[in-house]
This record gives structure tokens, C-alpha cells and sequence, in this order.
């Protein structure tokens, strides 16, 4: 991993067209700006993850889901 | 499978071009209804057989549920209105407790008139991944 050291309103450049920008550093948080092209998903890391992970749960356990929702009763409560 | 019945699969099925997060490499799906009344779907991968999940339209559980796309998904998306746009969440089990979820921060969207779809990231959401829901043995 290359690492290297910003100040505050110093930016990183990656590739042609997305800087990353260090806008303030205050009790032990770093808020970061980021220009990137539309086309280009930026995500908090753990956000992410968690999505991914619960896609893999949900593809592992589709028999026992599967089961389960044929099995019982929804109660519409779109009406309530 | 042969081509022919290959090919009219995937005329009818939804395409993420981006894949799901976790399986980038999987484009192609179908849904195919699981009960009479509608309630949940299986979202079939055509790429990989062995590849499905249970999802379900997330407003028989949650009639506030309110994602926000933004424009650049939108955009994507090519949705002008609300009318064009699907929207279904995954649905998961705490294999131990047998409670149930929707994952309500990871929705699919699908674009009706052209079938191109994505699952979203919400980003500044209180929703999360793991949404209990009520739903009684019967």
C-alpha cells in the first residue's frame, strides 16, 4: 500500500481524474473530499462490506429462506 | 439449456451490468414468484444456476421505506419517473434464531422498460442490512 502524508487542504491525485482531498483533521476524525468522474461509486468502506456480506448470507442460506417465506403468513400492514 | 431457450431467457431477464456487490461477475437474472400472493420472489442468476436469493417488495413490511437515489444513479438508470423504476430488497434468516430480515441499505432497482438494474449502497441512511420483520409460522 503506498502511503503518504497530507495536511489539511493538501489533495492526492488518482489516475486522470479523481482527487482526494483532506479538508479537515479534528479529534481523531478526517473529513476527505472526493472528485470523481459521475461513473465512479465511492462508498464508505464498512457500508459497503456489509451489503456484500449479507448478499453472500443471503445466496448461502436461499434454501432455509426459501422455505421460510413459502411456509408463513405475511400480515400486510401497508393498509394498517 | 440449449441456445435457443438460452436466448429468450435472456431477453426476458433483468441485467446489473455491474453485478452485486460481492459477485461482480454476475449480470444476469430472472425473478420468479414463490406465492400466490406475490409477497417474495427468488432473484435466479442466469450466469451461475447455483446463484439465487429471496428478495420482496419492501413496502408490505415498511409502507414509510423512502431510499433516495441519487442523480447519478438516476441518471444510470436512464429513470425519468418514479413509474419506471422496480424496487426489491434482500431477504435473510438468522439460521439460529430463525428471526428473519430485509436488508433495507441494499435495494435493487431495475429500470422497467429496459430491464437494466443495480443493487445500491445507501449512503446517509439510517437503514441497515438487517431489518427484522414479523412473520408468523402458520
Amino acid at each position: 500500500m503506498l502511503v503518504l502524508t497530507r495536511r489539511p487542504g493538501e489533495s492526492i491525485v488518482v489516475g486522470q481524474n479523481i482527487v482526494i482531498t483532506v479538508i479537515e483533521i479534528k479529534g481523531g476524525q478526517v473529513r476527505i473530499g472526493i472528485d470523481a468522474p459521475r461513473e465512479i461509486d465511492v462508498y464508505r468502506e464498512e457500508i459497503y462490506e456489509q451489503v456484500r456480506q449479507e448478499n453472500l448470507a443471503a445466496i448461502a442460506n436461499v434454501d432455509e429462506i426459501r422455505k421460510a417465506v413459502q411456509d408463513r403468513a405475511v400480515e400486510d400492514s401497508s393498509d394498517a | 439449456m440449449d441456445q435457443p431457450e438460452h436466448k429468450a431467457l435472456l431477453e426476458k431477464a433483468l441485467h446489473f451490468p455491474d453485478g452485486l456487490p460481492g459477485l461482480p461477475e454476475l449480470e444476469h437474472f430472472v425473478i420468479v414468484e414463490l406465492r400466490e400472493d406475490g409477497a417474495f420472489q427468488q432473484l435466479q442468476s442466469l450466469d451461475n444456476v447455483d446463484v439465487s436469493m429471496i428478495v420482496c417488495v419492501p413496502w408490505l413490511f415498511f409502507p414509510e421505506y423512502a431510499p433516495v437515489l441519487s442523480d447519478i444513479e438516476q441518471t444510470e438508470l436512464d429513470l425519468e419517473t418514479a413509474d419506471d423504476a422496480v424496487l426489491f430488497v434482500p431477504v435473510s434468516i438468522d439460521t439460529e434464531s430463525r428471526q428473519m430480515f430485509l436488508n433495507l441499505l441494499g435495494p435493487f432497482v431495475v429500470n422497467a422498460k429496459t430491464k437494466v438494474g443495480r443493487q445500491l449502497v445507501l449512503t446517509g441512511t439510517e437503514y441497515t442490512t438487517r431489518t427484522l420483520i414479523e412473520l408468523p409460522v402458520v
